[in-house]
C-alpha cells in the first residue's frame, strides 16, 4: 500500500468514524442517565435525514401517503441541518414522553423499557415508509452550494483528493463534539445532567428535577441522532426507511467498543471503528458490516465494560 | 371447507412455526437471559435443510418425509453445538450485554449469508423440495412438534432443572450461593432455545420454497421477542399464544378491513400500516401488560374459578 492510499484510507476512516461518534454520543448520553439503550435512536437517525431532505425543498416520490410533497421554503444546507436536527431532537423528546417516562414512572424492568424503545423504532420506520415510500433519495448534487467535489491535501505532483463532502463531515463532527464536551464539563446545565446520570435521587433532593434533564438528554441525543443521519445521507444517500437500522446497530458496536455511557469512548470507539472499516481490503469489503459487530462481539467477550468504561460492580 | 382449507392452510402452519419461534425464545428467557439469537439459528437450521435437500440429497418430489424429519435433527444437532460454543462464553454477560451479543451474532451471520457461495449468496436458496402436495398438510410434522415442545417445556417448568432457570432469573447471584450452577443452566436454556429455532428452521426452509438472507434479521428478532413480551413471558402458554395471534394479526387486519363501511383511509391504513399497528402494540403492551397478557395469575384463577363450580 502506497502512502497516498495509506493516507487517503485514514482519511476515510477518520470522516465515517465520527459521524458514528456523534451518533453514538446519543447513545451514550441517554445510556448514562437511564442506563437504557434508546433502540429508538436509529430510526430518529434516518427521520433527521428525511427532514433536512424536505426542508431543503427535495420533492418526494410518487408513493406513500405524501407521494409528490414538496415544501415550499429552500433553505441552504446548513440552515436545513440545522432545523432538521432540532426536529428530530424534538422527536426524541416525543419518544422519551410516550415510551420511556409512563415506564419509569411504574418503575418497570430496564429491559422492558428496551423493547418499548424497539416498538417505537418500528413505528418510526413503518410510518416513514407509509408516508412517503420505500425509496431512495438523493441530495440533488448542489447540495453542498458551490464547493467543489475534492480537495486536494498532496502536492500537485503528488496529490491526495479527498471529497469535500468528507471534509464537511469532519468539521462539522469536531465543532459538535467540542460544544458538547463544552456542555457537560464547563456549564451549569452539564453539571445537572451529570449529577441525575450519577444518582437521580439526590440530585432531586438538591432542587435539580431529574425530568427535566431526561428530556434534555433526548433532546440533545435526537439532535445528534439526526445530524448524523443528514450527514450520511446527503453524502450517499437515503437509502429508504430502514437505512437507520443498519446504522443503529452498529451504533451498538461503537458504544460498547468505547464502554458504555462513557463519552470521551463514544468518540475513541466511533474513530476505531471507522479506521477499521476504512482498511478492509477492497476484495472483502461485503465483510465490512460484519467487522464491527465481530469486534463487538469479541469485545463483549474479553472486555465487557468497554475501553474506557468503568468495570461492572454486581451489587446482590 | 375445502376452500376454507387451501385459504387458510398456509396461515396455521405459519402460526404454529410462530409459536415454537416464540416457545425458542421463551426458553432462555425463563432463565432470565434476553438473547435474540433465535433469528440467527433459525436461519441457519433452514440453510442446513436447503443446503441438504438441493445439494445433497438427489431425489425426486415428493421430498421423503423421513429425510425431512433427519434434516430437521441435523439442524438441531448443528444449531445446538453453535448454541454451546456461542452460549459459553457470551452468557457471562448479562441483560443488555447478552442482547447486544446475540444481536452481533445474528448480524454475522446474515452477512455471511448474503456472501458465502453455498448460501446463495443475497439471491438464496430456490426451488427447496417439497414432501406434501399442498401447505396444510405441514400440520401432519408441525402439529405433533409443538406438541411435544409444550409437554417438554411444561414439565421442564416443573422439574429440578426448570426450577433451577426460574431461581436464576430471579437472583442469579442467591441462585448461584444456594448451589445452582449459573452457567450451565444459563446455556442449557439457550441452547435448549437454539435447537428449537433450528428445527423451525429446517421445516420453514421446506414450507416456504425458498430461503434468503433475509431470514435472520433484527427485525425478525424484534418480532419474536414481541410475541414473547406481549404474549405473556412467565409462561410458556404466552408465547404460544403469542406467536400464534401475532403470526395471524396481518390476516386478521385485513379482514378488520375489509368489513364494509369503513372509512377509506382506514381501511387502507389497515392494509398497509400493519407494522405500524404491530410497533404500537409493543408499545402499549409494555406500558399497561407488563407481564404480557397471559400470566400465571391469570391461569391460576381461572383453575380456581373452575374447581370452585
Amino acid at each position: 500500500m502506497n502512502l497516498t492510499v495509506f493516507l487517503q484510507n485514514v482519511l476515510n476512516g477518520l470522516s465515517i468514524g465520527s459521524i458514528y461518534a456523534i451518533f453514538a454520543l446519543g447513545y451514550t448520553l441517554v445510556f448514562s442517565i437511564l442506563g437504557i439503550i434508546n433502540f429508538a435512536h436509529g430510526a430518529v437517525f434516518t427521520l433527521g435525514a428525511y427532514f433536512t431532505y424536505m426542508l431543503m425543498g427535495n420533492a418526494f416520490g410518487f408513493n406513500g401517503l405524501l407521494a409528490n410533497l414538496a415544501l415550499p421554503i429552500r433553505l441552504p444546507f446548513a440552515l436545513a441541518l440545522f432545523f432538521g436536527s432540532i426536529a428530530a431532537g424534538l422527536v426524541s423528546v416525543l419518544i422519551e414522553r410516550l415510551a420511556f417516562r409512563p415506564l419509569r414512572r411504574k418503575k418497570a424492568d430496564s429491559l422492558l423499557t428496551v423493547v418499548s424503545s424497539l416498538g417505537v423504532a418500528v413505528v418510526i420506520v413503518n410510518l416513514i415508509q407509509y408516508l412517503v415510500g420505500a425509496e431512495i433519495y438523493t441530495f440533488p448534487p448542489d447540495t453542498y452550494g458551490t464547493l467543489p467535489p475534492a480537495i486536494n491535501f498532496g502536492t500537485e505532483a503528488n496529490p491526495i483528493p479527498i471529497r469535500s463532502v468528507q471534509v464537511v463531515i469532519f468539521v462539522v463532527s469536531g465543532v459538535i463534539v467540542s460544544l458538547l464536551t463544552y456542555l457537560i464539563n464547563a456549564t451549569k446545565y452539564g453539571k445537572a445532567m451529570r449529577a441525575v446520570a450519577e444518582d437521580p435521587t439526590t440530585a432531586s433532593l438538591l432542587g435539580i428535577d431529574p425530568d427535566r434533564f431526561i428530556v434534555l438528554t433526548f433532546f440533545v441525543s435526537g439532535f445528534l441522532g439526526g445530524l448524523a443521519g443528514t450527514l450520511v445521507g446527503s453524502s450517499v444517500s437515503i437509502a429508504g426507511p430502514y437505512f437507520g437500522i443498519g446504522f443503529g446497530l452498529k451504533g451498538l458496536a461503537v458504544i460498547v467498543l468505547g464502554g458504555l455511557g462513557s463519552i470521551p469512548g463514544a468518540v475513541v470507539g466511533g474513530l476505531t471503528i471507522g479506521l477499521v472499516e476504512a482498511f478492509v481490503p477492497g476484495d472483502y469489503s461485503a465483510y465490512k458490516d460484519a467487522v464491527a459487530f465481530g469486534i463487538l462481539f469479541i469485545m463483549l467477550l474479553v472486555r465487557p465494560q468497554g475501553l474506557l468504561g468503568r468495570s461492572l460492580v454486581q451489587k446482590v | 371447507m375445502n376452500d376454507f382449507v387451501s385459504t387458510y392452510g398456509f396461515l396455521f402452519v405459519s402460526m404454529i412455526l410462530g409459536a415454537m419461534l416464540g416457545l425458542s425464545l421463551y426458553l432462555p428467557l425463563m432463565a432470565g437471559q434476553l438473547s435474540l439469537a433465535s433469528p440467527g439459528f433459525y436461519a441457519l437450521g433452514g440453510y442446513v435443510a436447503a443446503i441438504l435437500s438441493t445439494k445433497v440429497f438427489q431425489v425426486k418430489e415428493p421430498f421423503p418425509i423421513a429425510l425431512l424429519l433427519l434434516e430437521m435433527l441435523i439442524a438441531g444437532i448443528i444449531c445446538g453445538l453453535l448454541g454451546v460454543i456461542v452460549g459459553v462464553p457470551a452468557l457471562r454477560l448479562r441483560g443488555i450485554y447478552l442482547a447486544i451479543a446475540t444481536i452481533a451474532f445474528v448480524e454475522i451471520l446474515r452477512v455471511l449469508a448474503l456472501n458465502l457461495d453455498i448460501t446463495g449468496g443475497a439471491v438464496g436458496i430456490f426451488g427447496i423440495p417439497q414432501p406434501f402436495q399442498s401447505p396444510i398438510e405441514y400440520l401432519w410434522i408441525v402439529l405433533p412438534l409443538l406438541l411435544i415442545s409444550m409437554a417438554f417445556v411444561y414439565r421442564l417448568e416443573k422439574i429440578r432443572v426448570g426450577r433451577a432457570f426460574i431461581a436464576i432469573r430471579e437472583d442469579e447471584l442467591a441462585a448461584d450461593s444456594m448451589g445452582i450452577n449459573p452457567t450451565y443452566y444459563k446455556a442449557l436454556a439457550f441452547t435448549l432455545g437454539a435447537i428449537l429455532a433450528g428445527v423451525v428452521g429446517a421445516i420453514s426452509a421446506h414450507f416456504l420454497n425458498t430461503w434468503n438472507a433475509r431470514q435472520g434479521t433484527f427485525d425478525a428478532s424484534i418480532i419474536y421477542l414481541t410475541f414473547v413480551l406481549i404474549g405473556g413471558s412467565r409462561t410458556f402458554l404466552g408465547p404460544v399464544l403469542g406467536g400464534m395471534v401475532f403470526t395471524a394479526l396481518p390476516e386478521i387486519l385485513r379482514a378488520i378491513a375489509d368489513t364494509p363501511g369503513l372509512p377509506v383511509w382506514l381501511a387502507q391504513f389497515l392494509r398497509d400500516g400493519r407494522l405500524i399497528i404491530f410497533g404500537l402494540l409493543i408499545v402499549i403492551g409494555t406500558r399497561f401488560f407488563p407481564q404480557g397478557l397471559v400470566t400465571p395469575q391469570l391461569l391460576k384463577r381461572r383453575s380456581r374459578s373452575q374447581a370452585n363450580r
